[in-house]
């Protein structure tokens, strides 16, 4: 289809070498930039584009760019966020097994932009398969001049290192993932300052999620006003939608943004299999909130899940059918968050532990009938008042689930 | 302790905290290193790394624990996560690891007697499409129901 | 300069000053856990949160820069509602230790819930058991369940003593602090852990279960072992009645001093107090004179004028001599300057070089008393007295502390003193110096009596008593001036010295050193 501009050739073998990427034009829009444009021109461009991170938070990409301070005199990094941590994301480990040089053509495109000689690729400690995939890719690159010293013929050079995790999904939240690749455990930083100006090693940094980064090149390819004609007009291009849970046909769909959740799911993944009726959708990974059978008509955009009271995220599409208790959904989100919290603020430390504890309780027949209660106001204790996002996300899916399947919780106590 | 080291390994260390322009970045991917070379990471080991990054031990304790992949303790020769996560779970990731508890006779975070078994839940491993699924060590499989993972049990060996 | 509104009052503060440091500044401390004025805003505990007129959260006061026009509360009814929640997420895993907590009557998060708790918990599950009793070194001691993970003791050894003996390990709400096997916090600032810990997880073994904080009674003085003269607060019992024994000082405290110790103090100073308790010359001794009676302060002083008189009034003026020390006053210098030296003529003054210790490169320092440049400003010339060369030569030797013991070997003492006519020891502790005297004056500690110190630095640093003199003892400075008037020596002079802040005024007048800074 015209409109993917990821995925189209994923079914190629050929496309992760250099050869099969070049030869589907792989390259072309990295030479474009460093000959025929200023790094200012790439900037611009990618700011007229509107295309905002695919990370989770959704903040324009040219946007953050353009926060690096204009005269330093201090190296500027380029990190890219690869640690898909979000649980139902799938789309970056796709993104850098399939179409790794899209990823090193973006970061490429990028550090020219913005005056960016270093960059690494922090991967979730996980995906050492896929790793090894994109190390491949990185030293095809390297050879075929497309990293290092004097790119394409030119005086730009990039050095560009994969750095992996190893176990934390807190290191996806953006200044934990600085602190983890200093080699320090994955605590995330107070902002201000914020990593455009004192990032990585305390120098100003541009942090970028992988699909962003793939989407850079078919923009200075194409042109931004090309990359506008798709999606919405404050949320443009495609996203990777990944589909899973109990649908015939689970899996990554390259979809227009705004695209509609009923659509994605009974069209794209061919609806519930077996027999199976909907009960929930989580739209956007584990931290969004759930959306309740009655509410899949439902425009899959940044600003439309927003003001539903959700969240797009990562675009990973969970699908819940009647017959898995609300419960045990309940529990899998708090037993997520405790786990993953990396203890430095309060309202998560022990909000996430005591969460977990209620709801376990519940779940091995305990609960009593003050426990919804309790979860609301904990999870409203924690709500806007951590030092990172991971608080609301631990906080707000809790909400949405007590308060939209309250009866059916209820049912289960004494 | 770094004599511990094969020379081998030192020059990997070596090149590896090369690539940062401080040496205590290249923690983090030192430690899988050593991981990968001596199945976990000893006192000695922490001591070794410390030394050769020009940080602390006590810096390198506080990473190996802090971290999921990081193990103080030797693990199997073949190390069985099973995701537990949401969309695993809802096609059957919990009935996976429960038959996999009755086939090992183990519990989470137990490893067999003769070395050759370590199971562990595990969180999202970014292969949900394929839901359930785990890893053995490095390797991901999906799409499991009771009868291919008995082929991948039989694999194992 | 920038001016903000703080609970409806106008402030004007530099600017980069942070909300919190403003209202500090305007006498009102925010709620907190890990603010530290030594270090730089952490953000983990929460606590301080404020909501800012204009803004949808609320915003950390410890790091928020205050901004011309800023509309700050500190009390709302979201503000306080958010701190019950922090202190009920703490409470929620804290144990119910107050009983038997050296923090109780101290404690943060005791102070805070009287303010904004006073609920029921709804904390009904199973409380995280950890260990109680973690030694992290000689002096300290860590209690896992109590600790709210404030990282103020982990920053202190990163950032301050540049020692890291402690990490945190495990993440979430597994996350505990500890040290590294065989690197326990054994450097000299061990004891400011517990000082900084905001609640009893770390606790001090000197301390431990001796007394409750709230019979402490606190008094300011100056650290006297080292010439770096840091800050300190004595906390001390005054003693309770009907409870023989029950005076007695408890533990020493640092007290903030931007210019001399900062927020500091270490272990050498804090730990050796012991000496103010036990072991103290409390009362007069006079070996036999046939007095028969038990001799005053007044008999003393008239017997040391007669002495003094009879040597002085000839040549025999270089029969006398006085040994002074370093742990003396500048007043009390003083005064031994212009008695001795000025007004008898006494030529063999001697201030004995105490004995160094290693300096720790921060705050203690080589030189092991509070003084030498006080002496050294009042023109007492530090130096090793040639005692072969004194023996033989002293009618009265007037020792002012036990330096002479410290610094030379006992035969080498024994040799000197047995051919001094009449040995006079003013000191404030008992030892076996004192029985090879003829007269032990019982003296006061600086933490009891009025005065002055001029650290290595050149700061002159005055204190007031903390308690009452122990037993007959009395200042030095006290005795001299009676000393000097008994004398008749410059009868206007010594008459007019009422108290310290005479001395130190004529010492102002005298010593160009001392003199008002212009």
């Amino acid at each position: 289809m015209a409109d993917m501009i990821l995925t189209q050739n994923f079914g190629l073998e050929s496309l992760k070498t250099l050869k099969g990427y070049t030869a589907l034009g792989g390259y072309r829009a990295a030479a474009k930039a460093l000959k025929e444009m200023t790094p200012a021109q790439v900037l611009e461009e990618v700011k007229k584009s509107g295309l905002r991170g695919r990370g989770g938070a959704g903040f324009p990409a040219g946007l953050k760019w353009s926060f690096v301070p204009a005269k330093t005199d201090k190296r500027i990094y380029l990190c890219i966020n690869a640690d898909e941590g979000e649980p139902g994301t799938f789309k970056d480990r796709f993104i850098m097994s399939r179409n790794p040089h899209a990823v090193i053509e973006g970061a490429v495109i990028t550090s020219y932009a913005v005056g960016i000689h270093t960059a690494y690729v922090y991967i979730r400690g996980e995906y050492e398969t896929v790793a090894r995939v994109l190390e491949e890719a990185i030293g095809e690159a390297y050879g075929g001049g497309y990293l290092g010293r004097g790119i394409l013929g030119t005086d730009f050079f990039l050095e560009l290192t994969l750095h992996r995790g190893a176990g934390s999904y807190i290191c996806g939240e953006e200044t934990a993932l600085l602190d983890s690749l200093e080699g320090k455990r994955g605590w995330p930083r107070l902002k201000p300052p914020f990593p455009a100006v004192v990032g990585l090693f305390g120098s100003p940094t541009v942090i970028n999620n992988v699909e962003t980064m793939a989407n850079i090149p078919a923009i200075i390819l194409h042109g931004s006003d090309h990359f506008r004609q798709v999606g919405l007009p404050r949320d443009s291009g495609t996203r990777l939608f990944g589909v899973s849970g109990p649908v015939r046909k689970p899996g990554l769909y390259e979809l227009p943004v705004g695209v509609s959740l009923r659509e994605l799911i009974f069209e794209h993944a061919g609806g519930l299999k077996d027999g199976r009726t909907l009960k929930a959708v989580i739209p956007g990974g584990l931290s969004a909130p759930v959306l309740t059978a009655a509410e899949v008509d439902i425009a899959l955009d940044l600003d439309s899940l927003a003001r539903a009271g959700s969240m797009l995220g990562s675009a990973a599409v969970i699908v819940i059918d009647e017959e898995t208790p609300i419960l045990a959904v309940l529990k899998k989100v708090t037993g997520f968050f405790a786990h993953e919290s990396c203890g430095q603020c309060t309202p998560c430390r022990l909000g996430t532990a005591w969460m977990d504890k209620v709801v376990t309780r519940m779940e091995e027949g305990h609960g009593e009938r003050g426990d919804l209660d309790t979860l609301l106001r904990l999870a409203a204790g924690i709500k806007g008042r951590t030092l990172c996002p991971m608080g609301d996300a631990a906080a707000l899916p809790v909400l949405a689930l007590v308060q939209k399947f309250r009866p059916e919780l209820e049912a289960g106590l004494t | 302790m770094s004599a511990a080291f094969s020379p081998d390994l030192l020059k990997k260390i070596e090149a590896l905290a090369g690539r940062y322009p401080h040496k205590r970045a290249a923690l983090l991917p030192v430690l899988h290193l050593v991981q990968k070379e001596f199945g976990f990471i000893s006192p000695d080991a922490e001591q070794a790394v410390a030394g050769l990054l020009d940080i602390k031990p006590i810096q390198v304790r506080e990473v190996v624990t802090f971290y999921t992949m990081f193990f103080r303790r030797p693990v199997g020769r073949f190390h069985i996560q099973v995701c537990t996560n949401l969309s695993c779970s809802l096609l059957g990731g919990e009935q996976l690891l429960a038959h996999l508890e009755e086939q090992l006779r183990l519990k989470p975070g137990e490893t067999s007697p003769d070395g050759k078994f370590t199971l562990s839940s595990v969180e999202c491993l970014g292969a949900c499409e394929q839901s359930p699924c785990l890893m053995v060590n490095e390797n991901l499989y999906g799409n499991l129901d009771k009868d291919r993972l008995a082929e991948l049990l039989e694999g194992l060996n | 300069m920038v001016k903000f509104d703080l609970d409806d009052k106008v402030l004007e503060v530099a600017e980069g000053t942070t909300i919190f440091q403003a209202a500090l500044q305007a006498g009102l401390s925010i709620p907190h856990f890990c603010y530290h004025p030594a270090f730089a805003p952490e953000g983990s505990c929460r606590m301080c949160l404020v909501e800012i007129e204009g803004l949808p959260k609320l915003e950390l006061s410890c790091s928020t820069v205050v901004r011309e026009g800023m509309k700050v509360k500190t009390r709302s009814e979201k503000v306080v509602e958010a701190r019950r929640s922090v202190l009920e997420f703490l409470l929620a895993e804290h144990p119910l230790d107050c009983p038997i907590c050296d923090k109780a009557g101290e404690c943060k998060l005791q102070d805070y819930y009287e303010d904004y708790g006073l609920y029921q918990s709804a904390f009904a599950e199973f409380k995280e058991k950890r260990e109680k009793k973690v030694p992290l070194g000689k002096t300290q001691v860590l209690d896992r369940e109590r600790c709210v993970l404030c990282t103020r003791c982990t920053r202190f050894l990163d950032q301050v003593t540049r020692t890291g003996e402690l990490g945190i390990f495990e993440r979430g709400n597994r996350s505990e602090v500890g040290i590294y096997d065989q690197t326990p916090v054994d450097n000299n600032y061990s004891g400011c852990l517990s000082e900084i810990c905001p609640v009893g997880a770390i606790t001090d073994t000197d301390f431990r279960f001796k007394t409750r904080a709230w019979f402490l009674e606190p008094g300011d003085s100056i650290c006297p072992h080292c010439g770096r003269g840091c800050n300190i607060t004595i906390e001390h019992v005054p003693g309770f009645p009907r409870v023989p024994g029950s005076r007695r000082v408890y533990r020493i405290k640092s007290r903030p001093n931007a210019e001399v110790n900062g927020h500091w103090m270490c272990d050498v100073g804090r730990y050796n107090y012991a000496f103010l308790d036990t072991g103290r010359q409390e009362r007069i001794m006079m070996k036999d004179r046939g007095w028969g009676v038990e001799p005053a302060w007044d008999s003393v002083i008239r017997f040391l004028a007669a002495q003094l008189t009879s040597l002085v009034s000839g040549e025999a003026r270089g029969r006398v001599g006085v040994m002074a020390s370093a742990h003396l006053t500048n007043e009390e210098l003083f005064l031994m300057k212009r008695m001795f030296l000025q007004d008898m003529g006494i030529r063999k003054i001697f201030l004995i070089d105490p004995r160094e210790g290693a300096p720790d490169g921060f705050l203690l320092t080589a030189e092991r008393v509070p003084n030498t440049r006080g002496a050294t400003e009042i023109g007492l010339k530090c130096g090793l007295p040639d005692l072969t060369g004194l023996a033989g030569g002293l009618d009265l030797l007037i020792l002012f502390g036990t330096d002479l013991f410290e610094r030379f070997e006992p035969d080498e003492t024994k040799a000197l003193l047995e051919t001094v006519g009449i040995k006079v020891l003013f000191t404030s502790r008992q030892g076996p110096g004192n029985d090879a005297m003829d007269i032990v004056l019982p003296a006061t500690p600086a933490a009891e009596k009025a005065g002055s110190f001029t650290n290595l630095k050149g700061r002159v640093q005055s204190f007031v008593p903390v308690r009452t003199a122990c037993g007959e003892a009395l200042a030095e400075w006290i005795v001299l001036v009676r000393l000097a008037v008994e004398l008749k020596l410059d009868p206007g002079f010594y008459e007019g010295l009422t108290n310290v802040e005479d001395i130190r005024a004529a010492l102002a007048r005298d010593v160009l050193f001392f003199g008002p800074r212009s």
